[in-house]
């Protein structure tokens, strides 16, 4: 198979509060050693600068292959972060254009991971082959077992079910296009939907755009037109924390939902794991570089 | 506080990570145990082993199965499904052995975490 037929595509523009795309290239290493698959990074000619000045002691294109430039303007998209219970930020989500992978991605079959989403086994390899049209995670927990809050389960109560768009896996079908048009069309017109299917908030959040355009797809129904990947993504909370990283064990502090002052510890084995807390992966940045060799 | 209780607290604490830790084995043993075989998604696990070596002794090279994500799978090598499930098992099961005893050992947190 040619380098063009499979590979990972990552999406990062930086804001003032963090530094996508050296968390990319971090994800990109974790990617190139446990699924061994060439790295696209979709990115904007600042956050490149930026990258150009800021990390001169890497060899980018040893870590991103391919480097799309878009243009693509934004929309306004501030989002509260946490970093622990007791420390938060807002910074510019600039994710309105996610979408555009199927046009953004050079490979005939295409991993989309966020740059938080650390690969840490060759489990998504089984992707490539065994799945036509698209696949996304539509259960989680995180690292202490419990299912996600209600609105990361559920767009509204009485509503639809939600997949996660941190892992989306397509191929080049008739049938991907029409899901990447729908996600489109969802993205366009999203104050629409917000309506009709009663989600709160007012944050543009890729995870609904996905789910809305599944089950449009789906008939308004459960059915599966996109393939579920089998068994759970895991995922930090952005009020959990990073402890140590050890090869291929990580001590997580886990919160309590519920009193947050309670914290358990965690050792989280080798499973891919989303990191919600953007501060925790900066925070062990280079000891996580380091393991990354094996 | 009332010692009593302290140390109440202090096990209730540690169970919690102890019971927390066992289903982070249980979930990466579930992973090893997932094959994909001729399209389909398979759990190796004892029903569907043994299922697939009773076809292979009662004669049969091939035929469908259903998967478990509910869809039939035309396979046309039984053999070679079983090898697949049978290394997917074994693999987990011996991890699953392997990390389970450290925690069946542990009598403190710390020692979970290797502190």
């Amino acid at each position: 198979m040619t380098d063009n037929q499979r590979g990972v595509c990552f999406f990062a523009y930086n804001n003032e509060q963090i530094d996508y795309i050296r968390l990319a290239m971090l994800a990109s290493k974790y990617v190139k050693r446990h699924l061994g698959v060439p790295v696209t990074v979709i990115t904007d000619s600042g956050t490149m600068k930026w990258a150009e000045q800021s990390l001169t002691e890497y060899n980018l294109s040893e870590y991103f292959d391919n480097i799309v430039i878009t243009t693509d303007e934004m929309k306004q998209n501030v989002r509260q972060h946490y970093d622990s219970p007791w420390s938060t930020f807002e910074a510019q989500f600039s994710n309105s254009n996610k979408h555009k992978v199927w046009e953004y991605s050079p490979y005939e079959k295409t991993l989309l991971l966020d740059i938080d989403y650390i690969v840490r086994n060759n489990y998504l390899n089984h992707v490539w082959d065994n799945y036509t049209g698209v696949g996304m995670f539509r259960d989680a927990r995180n690292i202490r077992n419990e299912p996600p809050a209600a609105r990361e389960t559920w767009l509204f109560d009485a509503g639809i079910k939600m997949w996660w768009s941190t892992v989306v896996y397509f191929d080049r079908s008739e049938r991907s296009e029409l899901f990447f048009n729908t996600w489109a069309h969802v993205a366009d017109n999203y104050e629409f939907y917000r309506y009709l299917y009663n989600f709160p908030g007012r944050l543009f959040r890729t995870d609904y755009c996905v789910s809305i355009a599944t089950h449009i797809l789906n008939g308004m129904v459960e059915d599966d037109v996109v393939n579920q990947l089998p068994t759970n993504m895991y995922f930090l909370d952005q009020k959990d924390d990073i402890i140590e990283v050890r090869q291929d064990e990580w001590i997580c502090l886990s919160n309590d939902r519920e009193e947050v002052w309670k914290n358990i510890l965690v050792n989280h084995g080798a499973i891919d794991l989303h990191v919600m807390n953007k501060r925790a992966l900066d925070r062990h940045w280079q000891t996580l570089w380091e393991k990354a060799d094996g | 506080m009332d010692e009593r209780l302290q140390k109440a607290l202090e096990f209730s604490n540690f169970n919690l990570t102890i019971n927390n830790q066992k289903k982070n084995i249980k979930n990466r043993v579930e992973q090893l145990r997932i094959v994909h075989y001729a399209g389909g998604v398979f759990r190796a696990g004892e029903d569907t082993i043994s299922f697939v070596k009773t076809l292979i002794d009662l004669g049969h090279t091939e035929s469908v199965l259903v998967d478990s994500k509910e869809n039939p799978v035309k396979i046309n090598k039984l053999q070679e499904l079983l090898d697949e499930l049978l290394s997917a098992y074994f693999s987990a099961t011996n991890e699953f052995a392997a990390h389970y005893d450290k925690i069946k050992k542990a009598r403190n947190i710390k020692s979970i975490m290797d502190w």
